[in-house]
């Protein structure tokens, strides 16, 4: 009995330095692979960024643009510099290319079947794929909330941060079903409830509005049937019958 | 590139003399056909005993009434906001006026404006006989008029460029040859990248190169914008020009000496101030609105005392609404350093800044009670603290992040 055991425990104790020799190899493959790439990312990204500066590539871009245009790459970029943007771009690239070749290698160097890699290599892509979307969704989502709010403040809505909530809610919950889509969990259950959560907000919203702008259609329809309205500071007079124009009382400019 | 072609080639010929007579330019970039014979009919007043070259876009017939004038065919540029002079504008007129040897460019920007015959030639004289290189008319304004103008066009130009020139975004303006050289050499750069019809601010640019600005009187109002158009949406694009020109000539203005101080006069007390107006009372409330929302975008550009400040300033009631002159310099100049060190997008941030554009609009309206002697005194006192607040901007500008906790 005790002999049966003993020898029990040597084979599970060969079996698993056996596996661990065949398994150290590869890792090592991956982590020499990563850090090489790692490397040469460090090497490009500080090569991009030297070159771009030397020839004012953040200058000559913003000398490119408009002082009224909306969004520009500047206002995308960390720290707001394109040349940040493109040389970190070249380091996450490569690191990224590093961890793909680290895998391939891993698989090559281990001996035992391949169903860790086979699984592992497409779902880490998936993986990345989905934190770009909802770091894509965060910026998106942040930009138009702001948008929104600034837009509601200077058009006088009372519920401006409910509105501005409201739309960033809305992106962001439309980019975590698409993050969770992406790395196929959940399955129905995350398209079900998205669909309530996102129709939810959505009739919220709309009955925000529509509750909240009552006076604002009835200003938008007093005015196509030419009555007087009382304006807003910001608004000018608008032409009657007569034949010039009344002077506002107030004018900006 | 303007293409300039007489009326000579085209039939209409009304020149009787020699290009090289004609001293005068008077360009009309942007003039409504229908507006076109009173404009004709003011040039012809505004010279009686000289040929004139009249630029315009269209070839008009109402021009052979006029033997005096010689029309000349030109391109020029719509601005992105209308009714005001754009950079093809100017670009196109100063290579008319190099071409044809003129002495002086008169440049008409506004559609609707009356053309005041004796502004078109005191505008030509100042350039002629004043040795002056940049003229723009000083129109007559009310307490409540010219109210971007008096809160941030006038007082920046005046504190960073040192120009006293009360309508720095020029309508109408006439230049000299010396000018049109620079602005040739200087919108060539936007006009490749085709932004012809972006702003251009004509008395920071002359200010860069040495040359003199003069203003002349005025008795018209200013022209005013067409009513369709969207007061947020003139306000971003306009001060975000503003805003882009001074960070383009930052190296200028950080050594700029500023114009001396005038001698502080003070101004007629109110004894008994009016009750606050619906206007006042909707700015105001508009403030409060924007105080209680856009907390988290102001405290990406303001440092933590002026937003102190600014919620102080919200607790006030509509009638007993003030906004010191310093405070609103303060948060301009934080503004425009935003804007420059881009802490965020620049349309967020100029949308950000009009309620409290509005907040300084309230505190005028209050201040002047209608009273133009009173206006003028309140404008006079907000140029002031924007020039005596330079140094906050320069310290700013060089080091932002020490006034940042």
């Amino acid at each position: 009995m005790g002999q049966q055991i003993s020898s029990a425990l040597r084979q599970s104790l060969h079996r698993i330095v056996l596996v661990l020799a065949s398994f150290l190899p590869g890792i090592l493959a991956f982590l020499a692979a990563l850090i090489v790439f790692v490397l040469i990312g460090w090497a490009l990204a500080a090569l991009i960024r030297r070159m771009l500066i030397a020839v004012r590539f953040d200058e000559r871009l913003a000398s490119r643009e408009t002082a009224g245009s909306p969004a520009v790459l500047a206002d995308w970029s960390p720290s707001n510099s394109p040349t940040l943007l493109a040389s970190r771009f070249t380091f996450w690239v490569c690191v990224l290319a590093g961890i793909a070749l680290g895998i391939s290698a891993f698989d090559a160097s281990y001996s035992g079947d391949s169903r860790y890699s086979t699984f592992l290599f497409p779902y880490v892509a998936h993986f990345t794929g989905a934190i770009l979307i909802l770091l894509a969704g965060g910026i998106v989502a942040r930009f138009l909330a702001r948008t929104v709010l600034i837009g509601a403040v200077n058009a006088q809505l009372q519920y401006a941060r409910f509105l501005s909530h409201g739309i960033k809610w809305l992106v962001l919950v439309f980019t975590g079903a698409m993050a969770l889509d992406h790395l196929n969990i959940g399955g129905g259950v995350v398209e079900l409830a998205f669909g309530i959560l996102f129709g939810g907000i959505v009739l919220t919203l709309s009955l925000a509005i529509g509750l909240g702008s009552r006076d604002l259609v009835s200003r938008s329809i007093e005015k196509s049937m030419e009555k007087p309205v009382p304006l807003r500071p910001t608004e000018v007079d608008p032409l009657t019958d007569t034949e010039t124009p009344p002077r506002p009382k107030l004018r900006h400019f | 590139m303007s293409s300039t072609t007489t009326i000579a080639d085209t039939n209409f010929s009304t020149a009787p003399a020699p290009h090289s007579v004609a001293e005068v330019l008077v360009c009309l970039p942007s003039i409504s056909t229908a507006a076109m014979p009173s404009a004709f009919q003011a040039i012809a007043a505004a010279f009686p005993d000289e040929f004139v070259l009249v630029a315009s876009s269209d070839i008009h017939a109402d021009a052979a009434e006029f033997p005096s004038l010689e029309l000349v065919l030109y391109t020029s540029a719509i601005a992105d906001i209308g009714w005001v002079l754009a950079t093809g504008d100017y670009a196109a007129a100063a290579h008319i006026a190099v071409e044809r040897n003129a002495r002086a460019v008169i440049l008409l920007g506004d559609d609707n404006a009356l053309i005041d015959p004796s502004l078109l030639r005191d505008l030509a004289d100042s350039i002629r006989s004043k040795n002056v290189d940049l003229a723009l008319p000083r129109f007559s304004t009310g307490p409540s008029d010219a109210l971007v103008n008096s809160a941030l066009l006038y007082p920046l130009s005046r504190a960073l460029f040192g120009a006293d020139i009360r309508f720095p975004l020029a309508i109408n303006a006439a230049l000299s040859t010396r000018m049109a050289q620079r602005l040739i050499t200087t919108t060539q750069r936007p006009i490749a990248l085709n932004q012809a019809s972006s702003l251009l601010w004509p008395v920071s640019e002359a200010a860069i190169a040495g040359l003199s600005v003069r203003e002349v009187p005025s008795q018209i109002p200013p022209p005013t914008p067409p009513p369709q158009e969207d007061f947020n949406a003139l306000f971003t694009t306009i001060a975000g020009s503003l805003f882009a020109d001074i960070d383009a000539k930052a190296t200028f203005w950080q050594r700029a000496r500023n114009l001396p101080l005038r001698p502080s006069q003070p101004g007629p007390s109110l004894s008994s101030p009016p009750e606050a107006s619906e206007e006042i009372h909707a700015m105001v409330e508009s403030f409060h609105l924007a105080q209680g929302n856009l907390q988290e975008i102001w405290s990406l550009v303001l440092p933590p005392q002026t937003r102190l400040a600014l919620k102080k300033l919200a607790q006030l009631s509509p009638n007993d609404f003030i906004m010191e002159p310093g405070l609103w310099a303060r948060i301009v100049y934080d503004f425009t350093l935003a804007f420059h060190l881009r802490t965020l997008n620049r349309s967020h941030l100029l949308g950000a800044m009009t309620p409290i554009y509005l907040a300084w609009v309230a505190s005028h309206l209050r201040t002047v009670a209608d009273d133009p002697t009173r206006a003028a005194r309140s404008i006079e006192d907000t140029a002031q603290a924007f020039e005596t607040e330079k140094s906050y901007i320069v310290s700013r500008w060089r080091w932002p992040d020490r006034f940042n906790p």
